[in-house]
C-alpha cells in the first residue's frame, strides 16, 4: 500500500493543499461548511429514507417525496464532497492513517452502493409501489440502511479529529 | 453568583469531572450532539424551505410541521442535553472562549424564536411575507448557532 501513502503524500504537499492546512482561517471555513452541509445533506435525505422505510408521510407518493427533496440533499451534497475533497488534501497522510477515515469511506462506499441498487431496481417498479404505506421489504431495507450507513459515516467523520 | 461562579460551578460537577476524566465520553456526547444537530437541522432546512416556497410543496404547511415535529423537538432536547454535558466537562474553558458567548447568545434568539415566532407561524395560515421572513430568519439563527459551535474548537 506504499502506492497509496505516497500518494497522500504528494496530494498534501501540493500548494493550495498545504496553503489550506497552514491558513488561519480557511481550515475552520472549509470544514464548518463541510458539517453544517449535512443538515442539508443527510439531514434532509432522513426524510427520503424515511418515507421509504414506511416510517412517515405515508399518505404521499414516495416518489413525490423525493423528487421535492432530493435536488436540494444534492446540493448538499456537493457542497459536503468538495470541501470533503479540500479537507483530505489538506492532510491526506494524517486521513490515510486513521482507522476512523478509512470506516468512515467504507461506510460512504457502502452508502453509495445502496443507493445505486435502488436506483438500479427499484426504482423502475417505483409506479406500483409508490402510494403504499409500506413500500416493499427491499425498499424499506435501502431505505433503514440509508439512515444507518450515513449516521456511520457522520459518528467516524467526527471521531477522526480525536486522538486516542 | 457572578457568570464566572456558575461556570466554575459547572466544571465541578461530579458529571462533568467523568467526562473530563474519560477517553471516550466527550467523543461519544459530541457525536450524539452533531447527529442530532443532523435531523434537527434537516428538518428546520425543509421547514423554512416549506415557509419560502420550496421544496415539499404539496404538503399542507401544518402537515410537514406536525410530521417533523418528533424531528425538531427530539433533536433539540437531545442537542440541548449533549450540549449542556459537553459544556459542564469544559465549562472553565468556554468563560475564556469568545465563540462560547457567541453561539449561546445566537442560541438564545433562535429559541426565542423558534417558539415566539417559527411555531406559531407554522401552524397558522400566515402570509407569504410572513412565511419567508420566518424561513429566513430561521436558517439564519439556527446556522449561526452551529457556525458558532463550531467556532468553540477552533479557537
Amino acid at each position: 500500500m506504499l502506492m497509496l501513502q505516497e500518494l497522500c503524500q504528494w496530494l498534501q504537499d501540493l500548494q493550495w493543499a498545504t496553503a489550506l492546512r497552514e491558513s488561519e482561517w480557511m481550515f475552520p471555513i472549509v470544514e464548518g461548511t463541510h458539517l453544517l452541509a449535512l443538515a442539508i445533506s443527510v439531514g434532509t435525505l432522513m426524510i427520503i429514507d424515511l418515507r421509504l422505510a414506511g416510517f412517515i408521510l405515508k399518505d404521499e407518493k414516495v416518489s413525490e417525496v423525493s423528487n421535492r427533496i432530493m435536488p436540494w440533499s444534492l446540493v448538499g451534497f456537493v457542497i459536503m464532497f468538495i470541501t470533503g475533497i479540500l479537507l483530505f488534501a489538506s492532510q491526506a497522510v494524517k486521513a490515510y492513517g486513521s482507522i476512523y477515515f478509512r470506516i468512515k469511506v467504507a461506510m460512504l462506499l457502502a452508502a453509495g452502493i445502496n443507493a445505486l441498487v435502488f436506483e438500479l431496481t427499484l426504482r423502475k417498479s417505483i409506479r406500483s409501489w409508490d402510494t403504499q404505506e409500506k413500500p416493499p421489504f427491499r425498499a424499506r431495507l435501502a431505505g433503514v440502511l440509508g439512515m444507518v450507513l450515513w449516521a456511520g459515516v457522520i459518528a467516524a467523520g467526527r471521531t477522526m479529529a480525536y486522538n486516542f | 453568583m457572578s457568570v464566572k461562579d456558575f461556570f466554575e460551578w459547572a466544571d465541578a460537577l461530579w458529571v462533568s469531572a467523568m467526562i473530563r476524566d474519560s477517553t471516550v465520553l466527550f467523543p461519544i456526547i459530541e457525536t450524539v450532539h452533531i447527529l442530532a444537530l443532523t435531523v434537527f437541522l434537516g428538518s428546520i432546512v425543509l421547514l423554512s424551505m416549506r415557509l419560502m416556497g420550496a421544496g415539499l410543496k404539496q404538503l399542507a404547511v401544518r402537515k410537514l410541521a406536525a410530521t417533523l415535529a418528533l424531528f425538531t423537538n427530539w433533536g433539540l432536547a437531545t442537542m440541548l442535553a449533549s450540549g449542556a454535558l459537553l459544556f459542564g466537562s469544559e465549562a472553565v474553558k468556554c468563560y475564556e472562549n469568545p465563540p462560547f458567548f457567541f453561539k449561546m447568545g445566537m442560541l438564545a434568539a433562535a429559541l426565542l424564536f423558534h417558539f415566539i415566532v417559527m411555531r406559531p407561524t407554522l401552524n397558522a395560515e400566515a402570509g407569504k411575507a410572513r412565511q419567508m421572513l420566518t424561513g429566513i430568519l430561521a436558517l439564519l439563527l439556527w446556522f449561526g448557532v452551529g457556525v458558532g459551535g463550531r467556532a468553540i474548537g477552533f479557537y
